[in-house]
């Protein structure tokens, strides 16, 4: 499994990659959607983990572009502001959840495993 | 779907040539379903809990933010999202849909194609979901003001442009009579003012403060902390604007050049800024000294020192105290108010009743006492409760005094010459004199009655006595106080048998037990355990915070008077305060009770004691703000209303709440993939028929992904043996531990009651035609479990995840229907919730409904909790037909009892 995580706080990556890391899963982290989008036009992910409110390229809109270049590649976005209009906005493109920071890292990774189940097969 | 259609034709039809690829074809498209289906369960299980943690929220006393409130409704609105969406992607989309009419069977299909009640449904979800983020708007903001008002053109009208403390101080000003009290002269730099101030900052704050929520109530007090300290260098690092910074210089000249000309202050003028924030003072919050107030501030300080005060709005214990009381941040607007210094020969603080109500008599009325605080020198010291305080008691009806209590007093604080305020040391002379004459007791306790004329309730008056004896209000807010007790212990202190600590001042009433925590240090408070009895020496302010979580509280020094004793009181935490002794005396304790009410500690726990105090205030939240935010969502996601899935009601129009769609939603996708479309939709060839112990049972098994073992996974009959589920395993050996009797034997009535219902009620379908009316479907995986079973009239379905996350287990069972009459049935379901709930499942009974959960506990009690529905499914089917005599159902209901404990036992036969 290769998980993609989007996030402009870097203190959160370093976290989730020795998370991760423990779990012997492969990870790339990067601090912003314009690196996200080229990162998945250039190699495949199982799941990217997307936050919300970032500066430059916004989630919402990153997401938009990930759809539309991988449809099947499913998206869990991540977020500090809880808003019910994004995270309509989310699901509507296609995210597979929103979920609200603080998330326990078990959470996180069980919903992780859970869009991972939920892929249709191929 | 016609693809899939001409997929299970060919399946169900037995010459199939190329069975095999068909078969594997077809259960891949339902485990597809499955897996929708599955995750469509598990949002409404979350959904539910979110409502759950709701009700909780709205009922309880614990603390929570806008975060929370935001947090719980985003989520809801996510799931049930989420749910509207797989439940089109179940159904199908409507052109296609296997619902529509030629295919449809059953009595609740709807009679338009899918396609339309799916766009019903998202027009009432997107609906409900406006109304509930409407809900959690903020109220509009106070109206447009001159950045800077004089006290004297203040009245209580005005406290959302002056604050509480401005405007009410205002108010008194204009209503004292000159022979009670004179009040200061002063201004207020208005919440317009602030607003203008903190406009830049409150972007970057409110974020912060959003992360802070985020960690709920739990967070730690280092972490409150650290967030205070740098919101604060925030705030006062900030400029203020010119105009603002010219108001305020103006203002504050023309104010030390009034004061110096009126001879109170001489020529060296000092102020005192205080803190007027909107809501502070207003009655059941009162902030009690949350806020900083600076004294003995030269008028050329004041423009900084200004920000110092709006800055404290940021405090830890502001901070902790709006999160208990529900405040939100952008609810709080800070005034300030400025006054000149009175060179006070002695102050305090008065109330003009008994706050622990103590008086036996209830406050406001005639009787009673007064009670008067004083100390030489400024009365800050009373306030903080940092020096040891003169207590007077006069009689409210006559003003005489009635009781003197004169403290040992070393120190005093006093006007510095350079800045600020310092404590000199007391001459020996006047150590043990009391500071106020009998006289000057009187006219202070009379400035409190009058105030509490005036205002309607019980006041806290701080007061001051300048060196001419002219008597000043210095500020006055609504007391709280706590009704009189009924049981009021007459014994008086000493009389307490076995006590490990006696004497002090009630400061609030009660009595509460909990480990002892003796706080030497600041540092001590991080470390402070919930539900833990409080032991300090001094009673001071910045201790609040810590009574969200203690029991009771227990100091060395300190009075009625100080603002943690309000804040106890408020909170309606047990404390005892100027207990001489008390850390080394309690220090080694463990587990102690504080009784308040008779000033003794008393060791473990004391049950009578704690029987007579009564349990604290309910709903500390209820009223604030926030919880009014959340009560207003709410209103659109908890209710449930959609109660009659057979009913013609039950339609996407009708959702009037989240909780409505869920409903909906759920009932529709068990409708999906159990009964709509007949035999078509429901891949019977995926179902196996269980066999245990050489017999076939009326049950059939769908395996998901890993419920059954290798063996299990070839084999056109499923063994017991083959399956690998743990719930379903769990959940069997309760449906078999105990042979199921049959039906009970039913008295004749209760035989009638079956057939007239039978004849009468159209609801009552055995569906006797469908293939689906006599069996029992198992959807299983490794973890999981689905059991939909329909008995004749019974309907039954249970849901269960049990796997190694303890956070992740739960099981839902639902339970309806039965033949005999109404009240047989509800008398029936509400025994079995009542029998469940004494093993911990939560029931919620509803008519003949019974509804019951129960999650996060380990594996091995899960797997006990299933064994238990499992019982019940088999043993409970027709209790209802002896409902009509209570001897027979009492004897059936503890005949389940002791089932119930030899299956769990393992002894059963």
């Amino acid at each position: 499994m290769h998980v993609l995580l989007v996030d402009d706080e870097l203190l959160f990556l370093d976290i989730m990659q020795r998370f991760m890391d423990k779990r012997g899963i492969d990870f790339t982290g990067v601090p912003g959607g314009r690196e996200a989008v080229e990162a998945v036009s250039r190699r495949d992910f199982d799941i990217v983990v997307l936050d919300v409110k970032m500066p430059g390229m916004d989630g919402i809109e990153t997401l938009r572009e990930i759809k539309r270049l991988k449809p099947d590649l499913e998206v869990i976005m991540l977020t500090g502001h809880a808003n019910t209009e994004d995270a309509l906005k989310a699901l509507e493109i296609g995210a597979f959840d929103y979920l609200i920071k603080p998330v326990a890292f078990e959470e996180l990774y069980a919903k992780i495993e859970e869009a991972l189940a939920a892929r249709p097969l191929s | 779907m016609k693809g899939l259609l001409n997929v299970f034709t060919s399946l169900f039809s037995p010459s199939g040539k190329e069975r095999g690829e068909v078969d594997a074809a077809v259960l891949a498209a339902f485990r597809e379903r499955c897996r929708t289906f599955k995750r469509l369960l598990s949002s409404n299980h979350e959904a539910l809990q979110c409502m759950a943690r709701m009700e909780e929220l709205l009922s309880g006393d614990a603390p929570f933010g806008m975060h929370t409130v935001n947090e719980l409704c985003t989520r809801t609105g996510t799931l049930v999202f989420q749910m509207v969406r797989l439940l089109e992607r179940l159904d199908g989309p409507g052109a296609e849909n296997v619902s529509s009419p030629d295919s449809a069977a059953g009595p609740d299909v709807d009679s338009k194609p899918a396609g339309n009640a799916h766009a019903a449904l998202q027009a009432r979800f997107r609906e409900i979901g406006a109304r509930v983020t409407e809900a959690l708007r903020a109220p509009v903001s106070a109206p447009d003001a001159p950045p800077v008002l004089r006290l004297a053109d203040l009245d209580a009208s005005m406290a959302r442009v002056a604050g509480g403390k401005a405007a009410n101080l205002g108010e008194a000003a204009r209503a004292l009579p000159p022979d009670v009290a004179r009040v200061p002269l002063g201004v207020v730099v208005t919440t317009t003012a602030f607003r203008r101030f903190m406009a830049d900052l409150s972007e970057d704050i409110a974020a912060r403060i959003t992360a802070r929520d985020a960690g709920g109530p739990e967070a730690g007090l280092d972490t409150a902390y650290a967030l205070s300290s740098a919101l604060q260098q925030r705030v006062t690092a900030a400029p203020l604007p010119d105009d603002l910074a010219a108001s305020l210089r103006e203002a504050v000249a023309a104010l030390a050049s009034e004061t110096g000309g009126a001879g109170e202050g001489g020529p060296g003028v000092r102020l005192a800024l205080r803190s007027s924030a909107v809501g502070e003072d207003a009655a059941g919050s009162s902030f009690a000294g949350q806020y900083r107030s600076v004294l003995g501030v030269s008028p050329e300080d004041a423009p900084d020192l200004y920000k110092h005060v709006v800055a404290s709005k940021y405090g830890v214990t502001a901070m902790a105290y709006r999160l208990a009381h529900g405040l939100r941040d952008e609810d709080v607007d800070m005034a300030v108010l400025i006054t000149a210094m009175i060179d006070a020969r002695c102050g305090g603080v008065a109330y003009s009743t008994d706050p622990a109500g103590s008086s036996e008599v209830p406050a406001g009325s005639g009787a009673g006492r007064v009670l008067v605080h004083a100390v030489p020198g400024l009365p800050k010291a009373v306030v903080d409760g940092s020096l040891d305080v003169d207590r007077f008691e006069l009689d409210r009806a006559t003003l005489e005094v009635a009781h003197v209590h004169v403290a040992h007093k070393t120190a005093r604080l006093a006007v510095d010459a350079g800045a600020g305020v310092r404590e000199e040391s007391l001459d020996e002379s006047l150590a043990d004199a009391p500071c106020l004459s009998a006289a000057e007791a009187r006219a202070v306790a009379r400035l409190a009655l009058e105030l509490e004329r005036h205002f309607g309730c019980p006041q806290d008056v701080e007061w001051a006595l300048d060196r001419a004896g002219v008597l000043y209000l210095l500020q006055c807010r609504p007391l709280q106080v706590r009704a009189a007790r009924e049981a009021r212990a007459a014994a008086p202190s000493g009389a307490v048998a076995g006590a490990l600590a006696l004497g002090g001042v009630a400061a609030s009433p009660g009595a509460a037990c909990g480990p002892v925590f003796v706080l030497r240090k600041q540092a001590d408070a991080l470390r402070f355990p919930q539900g833990a009895v409080l032991v300090t020496a001094q009673a001071l302010p910045g201790w609040a915070p810590l009574l969200a979580k203690a029991a009771a509280v227990v100091t060395e020094h300190g009075s009625q008077a100080g603002h943690l004793a309000t804040v106890a009181r408020e909170y309606g935490v047990p404390a005892l305060m100027g207990l001489e002794d008390a850390c080394a005396l309690l220090a080694d304790a463990g587990e102690v009770t504080v009784d308040a009410d008779r000033l003794a500690v008393l060791p473990g726990r004391d049950e009578a004691a704690l029987a007579r105090s009564r349990p604290r205030s309910a709903g500390l939240m209820a009223g604030s703000a926030v919880h009014e935010a959340l009560r207003r969502a709410a209103e659109h996601v908890v209710p449930l209303r959609l109660l009659d899935p057979d009913g013609p009601d039950f339609r996407p129009e009708n959702c009037r709440t989240l909780h409505d769609v869920t409903r909906y939603c759920h009932e529709k996708a068990v409708h999906a993939m159990f009964h709509k479309g007949g035999d078509v939709a429901f891949p019977q060839g995926a179902s196996r028929r269980l066999s245990c112990g050489g017999k076939t049972m009326q049950y059939w098994i769908i395996d998901l992904q890993d419920g059954l073992d290798e063996a299990g996974r070839d084999r056109r009959t499923v063994r017991l043996e083959d399956v690998r589920s743990v719930p379903m395993l769990a959940l069997w050996r309760g449906m078999t531990a105990v042979q199921w009797a049959g039906p009970p034997a039913v008295d004749a009535k209760g035989f009638m009651s079956v057939v007239v219902e039978a004849s009468m009620n159209p609801d009552l379908d055995p569906a006797m035609g469908s293939p689906m009316a006599m069996r029992n479907y198992f959807m299983i995986s490794r973890d999981f479990m689905s059991l939909q079973s329909r008995f004749g009239f019974h309907f039954c379905s249970v849901e269960a995840v049990i796997g190694e996350r303890d956070e992740q287990n739960f099981a839902c069972f639902q339970f309806k229907g039965g033949a005999a009459s109404m009240e047989r049935r509800v008398a029936r379901a509400a025994l079995v919730g009542e029998v469940m709930a004494e093993h911990g499942f939560l029931t919620e009974v509803r008519a003949d409904n019974l509804y019951a959960r129960i999650e996060h506990l380990p594996a091995a009690r899960m797997e006990d909790a299933l064994a238990i529905l499992g019982h019940l499914i088999v043993h409970t089917r027709q209790l209802d037909m002896v409902m009509g005599s209570p001897e027979r159902a009492r004897a059936e209901a503890d005949k389940l009892r002791a089932d119930l404990a030899a299956v769990l036992g393992g002894t059963a036969p």
